[in-house]
């Protein structure tokens, strides 16, 4: 009798909550960290990597593509770039969702989606996962660090009930408590990318579970104006630029720690 | 009256040696009233792909952002740029769709392509208004002044003809093709591709 | 005899349009207002087809208001213009086209710049730096061409319009009549007497 109300995703319990969708938030808390920080200039994204191993194939995210290695950051706009925490296989249909939303938008109004628009874009179908029955929610909250002329550059995060905010600092996946207790300490509202680049290392650092920081378990992705064309420009960094970043900022493994390099 | 000749507007693509270029005119008019002299019908897809779309202006517009929608999912996908072979299959088969319905629009593209032994070929191709493609080796042309391009062009263009050399053969074939159309003109654009570098020069032109 | 013009100048837009509703050779009404404000920083003249000139204008209109009440701001000129177009585009192969003509004019409070679009009912769209639709467009695109300054002041800006309507006045076999004349500038839309 104690699963009555799991049986169902659009069931209430009697205390009034949807099991399932908060299921799916407890199973979000387990997955890697995301981390974003908004700056004066940009926003970055940060993201620890769960699936590492030296028998998995990167070759295809050293040369081309965007950067990254395709499991936590993903470009979903030319002025918008995801941060995924959660269910990959779930996550790879909302990144395919928010790009289709993307170039539908462009397509209607012949401008880049602006970045709220994007974050109910994907809101309004989580939601309805949490209502219409027989399905299960995604399992998966995001990130989206973007950049319109509206309201220029902004962070969002949303959840699998369909919940979006807005945010100076913040973070999703396991110990997001511990990450923006420090990002609430460290932020400051007039810092710059620069700075934001070196303080969400930092964070990252401290939160995951490794001692060592290195581009096997790190993605990073920065979004700034272009200072000749004035257009947003999103940045995944690739592995060689993630170890370069970390020996600047002396967050580095040491040489001695050689177990995972290529 | 066709049309295809309701707003005007021409468009010319030639080869050179290791590069291409392509060009249009600027007007876009009523009939015979002209209403911009600054009506872009040449749309950068890639770094290396330009698309020349003369024809009726609505689909000008409506095709543009079309391609664009597709493109763009292509590169977002794929992580890479789309090749000007296959982005000419792209235009065929989205012109082809329409085949009973068509849009006005005869789309002509230029482009470097790369060989499968690192080398690079320049690319340039024109379709009809229902998508059949016609791979050029020396020019294409289409729009309202098509006839005077085809003459012009036929006894300017020559063989690996060096991008300078490339610019001055294609600016002469559309400022003289346009001068005698009354259809097209009010100014022209030339863009200019090699294998690391775009040239985009505006030229004026008699404005009657 | 419907005549429509857009004249850009330094931070605005003016936008101007015949009052005069006519049924074949007859005057039905000389008072109709034939420009939408469609949203705090944009106008709409539209002229064409009787019927489907205030059915179309009153679907963009609502449409564009409920981006406007879902996003809390406004759509910037160029992607209200841009979907005006689409409207018309898909429009024109669909059963029965609406035949309107439209001027759309705006002031982008995102880049501070005054924007004018020229479509017609095809669904073709051009940015100018001013426009005409109607008889009228014969006449005063000349006139314009000689007299348009894009750092124009509001008083000059109007006086070439001044121009244009006397001209058109003067030429055409009917005298469209009155004008109604709005502007659009950063501080909103508001109409002005000739």
């Amino acid at each position: 009798m104690a699963r009555r109300y799991d049986s169902r995703t659009t069931i209430f319990s009697p205390e009034g909550k949807l099991y399932q969708v908060e299921y799916a938030m407890e199973a979000i808390s387990h997955a890697g960290t995301v981390l974003g920080l908004l700056a004066k200039d940009g926003v970055v994204l940060a993201a620890e990597k769960k699936v590492t191993g030296k028998l998995l194939d990167l070759s295809a995210t050293k040369e081309g593509g965007y950067g990254g290695s395709g499991e936590k950051i993903f470009l979903l706009s030319s002025n918008v770039i995801g941060g995924l925490a959660g269910l990959t296989a779930d996550a790879n249909s909302l990144v395919n969702f928010a790009r289709t939303a993307a170039q539908q938008h462009l397509l209607a109004y012949d401008e880049e989606i602006p970045v709220e628009l994007l974050a109910q874009r994907l809101c309004d179908m989580k939601q309805g996962y949490t209502q219409f029955g027989g399905l299960r929610p995604f399992g998966v909250s995001l990130l989206y660090a973007g950049y319109d002329p509206h309201y220029q550059f902004q962070l969002y995060r949303s959840d699998p009930s369909g919940n979006y905010s807005g945010w100076k600092a913040t973070c999703i996946g396991a110990n997001n408590g511990t990450a923006q207790s420090l990002l609430k300490q460290e932020y400051k509202d007039d810092i710059e990318v620069k700075d934001a680049i070196g303080l969400a290392l930092r964070t990252m650092s401290k939160t995951m579970d490794s001692t060592t920081l290195g581009s096997e378990k790190l993605e990073f992705a920065v979004l700034t104006l272009d200072p000749v064309t004035k257009q947003p420009k999103a940045k995944i960094y690739r592995p060689a630029e993630i170890d370069a970043l970390l020996e600047k900022e002396g967050l580095a493994k040491k040489d001695d720690d050689t177990e995972m390099k290529p | 009256m066709s049309i295809m000749d309701y707003n005007g507007g021409s468009v010319v693509a030639m080869v050179g040696k290791d590069c291409v270029a392509i060009a249009s005119d600027l007007r876009l008019g009523n009939q015979a009233l002209g209403v911009s002299s600054n009506f872009q019908k040449i749309f950068p897809i890639t770094d290396r792909i330009y698309l020349g779309l003369p024809g009726l202006a609505t689909d000008v517009t409506t095709l543009k952002e079309r391609f664009r929608f597709r493109v763009n999912m292509y590169t977002i996908k794929e992580e890479r740029e789309i090749e000007p072979e296959t982005f000419a299959h792209l235009v065929s088969s989205t012109l082809y769709e329409h085949r009973f319905g068509p849009y006005f629009c005869e789309p002509v593209m230029a482009g470097i392509s790369k060989t499968p032994s690192g080398g690079i070929k320049p690319f340039i191709a024109a379709t009809d208004l229902i998508g059949c493609l016609n791979f050029a080796k020396d020019f294409v042309v289409a729009g309202t002044a098509s006839e005077k391009l085809f003459g012009v062009a036929e006894g300017l263009w020559e063989p690996d003809l060096e991008p300078e050399d490339l610019f001055e053969t294609i600016s002469q074939t559309i400022m003289n093709a346009v001068d005698r159309d009354a259809y097209s003109g009010w100014g022209c654009i030339v863009h200019v591709i090699t294998k690391d570098k775009i040239t985009t020069r505006t030229l004026k032109g008699r404005m009657d | 005899m419907e005549t429509s013009f857009g004249i850009t100048g330094k931070g605005y837009v003016i936008i101007a349009a015949d009052t005069t509703s006519a049924r074949s050779i007859i005057k039905m009404k000389t008072d109709e207002d034939k420009i939408k404000t469609l949203s705090p920083h944009l106008l709409m003249a539209y002229s064409g087809e009787p019927g489907d000139t205030v059915q179309f204008a009153e679907f963009v209109e609502r449409n564009i208001r409920l981006y406007q009440i879902r996003n809390l701001y406004a759509l910037r000129p160029a992607a209200a213009a841009a979907w005006i177009r689409r409207a018309l585009a898909n429009s024109l192969r669909s059963r029965k086209p609406y035949g309107v003509n439209l001027l759309v004019g705006g002031y982008d409070t995102a880049s501070t710049d005054p924007h004018l679009y020229w479509i017609d009912y095809f669904g073709a769209m051009t940015e100018v730096p001013f426009a005409a639709h109607g008889y009228g467009a014969y006449f005063a695109l000349s006139l314009l061409d000689r007299y348009h300054d894009p750092e124009a002041s509001l008083e000059e800006g109007l006086a070439v319009l001044r121009r244009c309507i006397d001209e058109v006045a003067k030429r055409l076999v009917i005298d469209p009549g009155k004008y109604k004349v709005k502007v659009v500038d950063k501080d909103g839309v508001r109409e002005v007497e000739l």
